[in-house]
């Protein structure tokens, strides 16, 4: 089976810094990977070479054995590559539905004159969209808060409003920057729940960046470890967390323990 | 019909009343205001929503202007095909200013807005043989067709529907996916971009689209007023219409027809002070920048959900 997501030697450079260092990595369709390594290792930037925010020096980014690497941001995006923040980056004076709708986007549109002129085709298009974006926000809980500005959400329905924007536009990747940082540990767990049920039911393939060891063992099929922009690891996540190179790199005494 | 479209033809019929209850002064001075309004939907549309300074918005009403008023003087052409030509035109020009404008930002993009008004203003005066210079052109009487002049209450009536038409076209624009993604690139073009944005052809397309909305204003003010001269076009002038903006409302329809018929007015009010006009016009977008970031806008928004309210609840009972 051709591999959804294949990175072969890439590398990142900022000026004379290599952030990304001939990184290769191969992720099966439907699969849940995680990502993790000290601050500094290169996980952000690796995501933002696959949506194609940042340039590859060298190396391919391939997709379903297309490579990507090179196409501009929103033609990745459009191909089925879809990803969350860190920092939720969300349209702060628009509404919870219109950053959804954002997501949902170009599919079926009408022509620019049309929606000007408000046709009736304009306006079947308008009722669709609204109608399948709003079953996401349902999908998330988000519904009460359909017409709230996204600057009045709190923190924690910001990060599912993000994730929820992401998926309404039907990636089949979707690259996840620290889904669960800042959110309490019963948040973290519900941020799981989701994350499980679009892998299984939707069929998205993840790959996320995490901080928190707990929440990656419970997630991910399989784990990367990053170091100075290089891969040092590669397993599942019982291997990782017994992989003397990755303890003494990362984790350290604090997640053994907690592993034990 | 949509909420919008009924708006639209309740405020056509009531200028076409208003119009036939005053003096010709005042239609003048009517036409001037919707005129405004109709420029300044466009630069709301670059600038409030996809975040774009123009201080160049001027120049596009110029080259409508100029563009409409040379096919009437030279081929004859009818404003109704006049003005849809220079406003095409003036897009087609927009959309190849948006081309470099795409990579600038803020001071950048205003200092590269400020040189393309120069230029214009060097062209109208350098090629004096076609523009008239530095002394102007007088346009031609407007027709509807070859000899058959338009009445002044009709030149009225072609106006109001322009502006009501722009009005209209712009508040469906934003209520669509097109206007979502304008906005969406001003407020975050990292997400926009990660969501399949094209962020770069978002901008580009604002740029024509506005540049459409001043082309139309531009060929309509040269049959209104009769004559036209590059001073008109200024800075002063592209200075108004931000000020417009501003005052009304950034991002909001509502808001550029607020902003520009109550400020278009203000020269008339001005008139014994007329020196110190451009310190006025100065003083309210600073005011309006520190005390009332946005705009009018506010107070209406209040009026218009009191009075739906009111609507619903003279139907409940």
């Amino acid at each position: 089976m051709t591999d959804r997501l294949r990175l072969e030697g890439v590398t990142v450079r900022f000026g004379g810094l290599v952030a990304a260092r001939d990184v290769s990595l191969a992720v099966a369709p439907g699969e849940i990977r995680g990502l993790i390594g000290p601050n500094g290792a290169g996980k952000t930037t690796l995501i933002n070479a696959i949506t194609g925010a940042v340039l590859v020096a060298s190396g391919r980014v391939l997709l379903d054995g297309h490579p990507i690497s090179g196409h501009a941001s929103h033609q990745i995006g459009r191909r089925g590559v879809g990803r969350t923040f860190q920092h939720v980056e969300p349209f702060n004076e628009m509404t919870v539905i219109d950053n959804v709708l954002v997501g949902v986007g170009r599919r079926g549109r009408v022509p620019f004159w049309r929606a000007a002129l408000e046709t009736p085709a304009a306006r079947r298009n308008e009722r669709e969209a609204i109608a399948f974006a709003t079953e996401t926000l349902d999908a998330f809980g988000l519904l009460p808060y359909r017409n709230t500005r996204a600057s009045d959400l709190p923190f924690g329905l910001l990060k599912r409003m993000d994730l929820a924007r992401a998926l309404a536009a039907r990636p089949m990747l979707l690259l996840m920057d620290e889904p669960t940082s800042g959110m309490s540990e019963s948040e973290a767990d519900t941020a799981i729940a989701t994350a499980r049920e679009l892998a299984g039911q939707r069929g998205i393939t993840l790959l996320v960046v995490e901080h928190n060891m707990r929440v990656m063992m419970a997630l991910a099929d399989r784990i990367t470890v990053m170091q100075f922009g290089a891969v040092v690891a590669e397993g599942t996540p019982t291997e990782i967390q017994r992989n003397p190179t990755v303890i003494d790199a990362y984790l350290g005494e604090e997640a053994t323990d907690a592993g034990r | 019909m949509s909420r919008q479209s009924l708006l639209a033809v309740f405020a056509l019929v009531l200028l076409s009343l208003l119009g036939l209850a005053v003096g010709n002064y005042t239609t003048y001075l009517l036409n001037l205001a919707m005129i405004a309004v109709i420029a300044a939907v466009g630069l709301n549309l670059l600038t409030g929503n996809s975040g774009q300074i123009s201080l160049c918005h001027s120049s596009f009403m110029a080259i409508g202007a100029y563009v409409s008023s040379l096919l009437g003087a030279r081929y004859g052409l009818p404003f109704w095909a006049s003005i849809p030509i220079a406003a095409a035109v003036a897009a087609l020009i927009g959309g190849l200013l948006g081309f470099p404008a795409r990579r600038l930002h803020g001071i950048y993009l205003a200092l590269a807005t400020l040189g393309f008004l120069q230029i214009v203003q060097i062209v109208i005066e350098e090629f004096a043989d076609v523009t008239g210079g530095v002394r102007g052109l007088s346009v031609p009487k407007p027709v509807w067709f070859s000899a058959l002049e338009i009445a002044p209450y009709h030149l009225y009536l072609i106006v109001a529907a322009t502006a009501v038409f722009a009005v209209w076209t712009a508040t469906n624009i934003l209520a669509s996916s097109y206007g979502r993604e304008m906005n969406a690139v001003r407020l975050s073009p990292h997400a926009a971009q990660a969501l399949g944005v094209a962020v770069a052809r978002v901008k580009l397309a604002a740029f024509a689209l506005s540049a459409a909305y001043a082309g139309v204003a531009g060929g309509l003010m040269a049959m209104v007023v009769g004559f036209i001269d590059p001073i008109e076009f200024g800075v002063g002038a592209a200075l108004r219409q931000i000020t417009y903006i501003v005052v009304g409302g950034m991002g909001s329809v509502a808001g550029s027809v607020i902003g520009a018929a109550v400020l278009s007015g203000l020269p008339e009010v001005l008139r014994p002070v007329r020196e110190y006009s451009d310190l006025i016009y100065t003083l309210i977008l600073l005011g309006f920048l520190l005390f009332m970031p946005n705009g009018l806008v506010v107070v209406w928004d209040h009026l218009r959900r009191a009075a739906w309210r009111a609507i619903d609840r003279a139907r409940a009972r």
